[in-house]
């Protein structure tokens, strides 16, 4: 495969990719996608690749994929979370990663709570840096993942009005589609309680609405975001149970979407709260798809980023 | 005694209406009316031809933690730092370590300055102790041991009974009161604007609300105790509005704002550089802006540096992470003088005042004025003079600042206190 297009050697966010870009990754990716079903095949891609992931926040399917995504490419994987590392120790984030380096990493999977924290780090190491989650900045591998299981169901997602409903403040989720989905020509609405989706957003290019029935009226997709009562967000909406309310999607407001508009979850998903088991379960639903697609989606990362 | 003559330089001198080209006497440590001298007394002359003379700037917040020595800033490398940005004199907040809340400490800092400084060093006594907000400091025995103002700076009080009852107790010994405005409420987590850019990148947390609300306390507060108030390092467009309102009504408040301010918008963060964070942060470009015609309007008196260093590894970490503060006292009569010339009400009366006179006078402290029989605290400025501020020129042990590698047209070339060059280009 011609992966000429891709001349970075980190990813860091979605902001910073072209289009082209974005189209590299999801090709290679539905590339490997169709390797994984083809037992026979050995993907020898990165065998002798070190890559770490360096987990300083609780992930389970980002983590999980991402090692999965490392082992069927035959890397050698190791995971060193927060608890297990010597940041409890008080070494700093730089310190941990020279030394991650000094070992013979060939790539730093980084997620962490501190916005910039892997542009921060490539600024240090020369291993290639891969963000998976920087507190409230992005979530690349994430939106990549969300945008290739829309094309898969759909083709393509240009003109597409595509719904993002919830915690949009906190959300690094929200802000990486964002940028995927407009750089691939869709509309993009940030929905939820003006607390959480600030009318600054349209400064970004987005569209803001605090109306669910309107932002839900017109919407090919709708995206659900798990509103994190319980963190920074509880000075912001009054409770779970009048979100759910106001917000949240369940079998009654179903009509107001259109038939077949497409359901989307990062997970984990608060069931009954902003989505209702009969939608999450539905086959308008692409939840476990999402899942499923992100190992062969970071295979794609990986590749690019410590296997040229 | 030896004179010194300072010749052919334009000299500025606002408390005398003085924007002249002339020459400055001084014997020892004191300015001197030449005229008056018999024509015997040998004089070493400097030559500042083309360059502007004018009285050392005061600075009205700087920030030191370490009092002892090492590589981390000190009072000698701050007053070097101070020194080579035309400061003759600065205030330091009561954030030292140990805190400046009791006369004991105080009078061990005055020492160690003593000791290690070079230009003149005042200090700011805690308002509460410790800084924390909750009970007053000892203010009139910290005024007895000779602190220049009280503050809980980079902090405020968050109890507003305790702030009010701070001021008018401080009132009662004539103390001035610094605040940095902020409700720590709604700006707990604040690293940064909260404007379109930090938005962006999924930080924010310090609001324009956060200061505005406390810029109406103090307002409020001055005007019931009838009392100074000194506000520092403005930041929103809106507390400049207030501030106007309350000066026309009377209400005895004073602000400065900081050089980086007046020089940087919101977008400057957009590389997650530590350097560029502040308290409070930098605002929008309105905001910027508004500053800048607070300044040119006199409804912002003073220019205050804000210099607060930190060690390299204290400072170069994650973006939210990193403490709060740049460096400035080298740069910020350079970045003051490029911003404000652009604007067509510029004069180097009004800048020097901004950053000599009027910061002396809201401390009520005798500096900022070259007449005769003052102390000889002089800075002299090249107003051709291209630099970039780099290692070469640092003097500060820190190297915090938000203008690494910058380029600038103009530099102190040389500052003198008491009479005494104590930098030189």
């Amino acid at each position: 495969m011609d992966l000429s297009h891709w001349n970075k050697k980190c990813l860091l966010g979605i902001e910073e990719l072209s289009s082209t870009e974005i189209i590299q990754i999801l090709e290679l990716a539905k590339l490997f996608k169709l390797e994984m079903d083809d037992a026979y095949s050995d993907k020898f891609y990165l065998r002798g690749k070190r890559i770490v992931n360096l987990f300083m926040e609780p992930s389970t399917r980002t983590r999980i994929a991402f090692e999965l995504a490392a082992k069927s490419l035959n890397a050698d994987v190791i995971t060193v979370a927060e608890k297990s590392s010597s940041l409890t120790k008080g070494e700093t984030l730089r310190d941990t990663a020279l030394n991650i380096q000094a070992l013979g990493a060939d790539a730093i999977v980084l997620r962490h709570s501190s916005p910039g924290s892997p542009l921060f780090l490539s600024k240090i190491v020369d291993v290639p840096i891969i963000n998976a989650g920087d507190g409230a900045h992005e979530h690349p591998s994430q939106a990549l993942l969300d945008l290739y299981t829309i094309q898969e169901r759909v083709g393509s997602v240009k003109g597409m009005k595509i719904t993002i409903l919830g915690d949009i403040l906190f959300s690094r989720v929200a802000r990486s589609n964002y940028w995927a989905l407009s750089k691939m020509g869709a509309h993009v609405t940030f929905a939820g309680p003006s607390t959480l989706v600030p009318k600054q957003f349209e400064s970004m290019g987005a569209r803001v609405s605090h109306d669910l029935k309107e932002a839900l009226r017109d919407a090919d997709a709708v995206m659900l975001l798990r509103i994190q009562h319980e963190r920074q967000s509880s000075t912001h909406f009054p409770s779970l149970a009048e979100y759910t309310k106001i917000f949240g999607l369940n079998r009654d407001r179903r009509k107001w979407l259109k038939k077949g508009t497409l359901i989307l979850h990062p997970g984990p998903v608060n069931r009954g709260v902003e989505l209702d088991s009969e939608l999450a379960d539905s086959p308008q639903s692409l939840i476990l798809d999402q899942v499923t697609n992100g190992i062969a989606v970071r295979m794609a990362i990986l590749y690019l980023c410590a296997g040229k | 005694m030896s004179i010194t003559c300072l010749r052919g330089g334009r000299v500025i001198d606002p408390v005398n209406e003085v924007d002249e080209v002339k020459d400055i006497y001084f014997e020892g440590d004191e300015i001197i009316n030449f005229r008056n001298k018999k024509s015997k007394d040998s004089v070493k002359i400097i030559d500042v031809k083309d360059k502007i003379i004018f009285p050392g700037l005061v600075d009205l917040r700087s920030h030191l933690k370490n009092i002892s020595g090492g590589q981390s800033e000190n009072i000698l490398s701050i007053s070097q730092s101070a020194a080579a940005g035309g400061y003759t004199t600065i205030l330091l907040m009561p954030d030292v370590n140990p805190k400046a809340d009791n006369p004991g400490t105080i009078q061990h800092i005055q020492d160690r300055i003593i000791k290690h400084s070079l230009v003149n060093i005042l200090l700011c006594g805690s308002l509460t102790n410790d800084g924390k907000g909750g009970t007053l400091a000892p203010l009139g025995s910290l005024k007895e041991i000779g602190v220049t103002a009280v503050s809980d700076c980079p902090s405020t009080p968050q109890n507003n009974q305790i702030f009010f009852k701070g001021i008018e107790y401080a009132s009662m010994f004539g103390l001035l009161v610094i605040d940095l405005p902020r409700d720590i409420s709604l700006s707990k987590s604040g690293s940064a604007h909260d404007g379109p850019q930090a938005l962006k990148m999924g930080l924010g947390g310090y609001p324009r609300i956060a200061e505005e609300l406390f810029v109406q306390r103090a307002i409020s507060i001055s005007k019931s105790v009838n009392t100074k108030i000194h506000l520092t390092s403005i930041s929103s467009g809106g507390s400049v509005e207030m501030i106007r309102e309350a000066k026309k009504k009377g209400i005895q408040i004073t602000a400065d704002v900081t050089p980086h301010h007046i020089t940087l918008n919101e977008l400057s963060i957009a590389e997650f550089n530590p350097n560029f964070k502040t308290s409070p942060p930098i605002r929008e470009e309105a905001d910027r802006k508004e500053l800048i015609n607070g300044i040119i309007n006199g409804t912002i008196d003073c220019i205050a540096s804000a210099h607060e260093p930190f060690d390299e590894h204290q400072k170069n970490v994650e973006y939210d992470l990193a403490p709060a503060g740049v460096t400035s006292l080298e740069t910020s009569f350079s970045i003051c003088y490029n911003i404000l010339k652009q604007s067509d009400q510029f004069s180097w009366l009004k800048l020097v005042k901004l950053m000599s006179h009027n910061p002396a006078k809201i401390l009520n402290v005798n500096a900022g004025c070259l007449s005769q029989g003052k102390k000889a605290d002089i800075g002299v400025f090249d107003p051709e003079y291209e630099w970039v501020y780099n290692e070469k020129y640092r003097k500060s042990n820190a190297s915090n600042s938000p203008f690494n590698e910058k380029k600038f047209k103009g530099k102190i070339v040389q500052t003198f206190v008491n009479g005494k060059c104590i930098f030189k280009n």
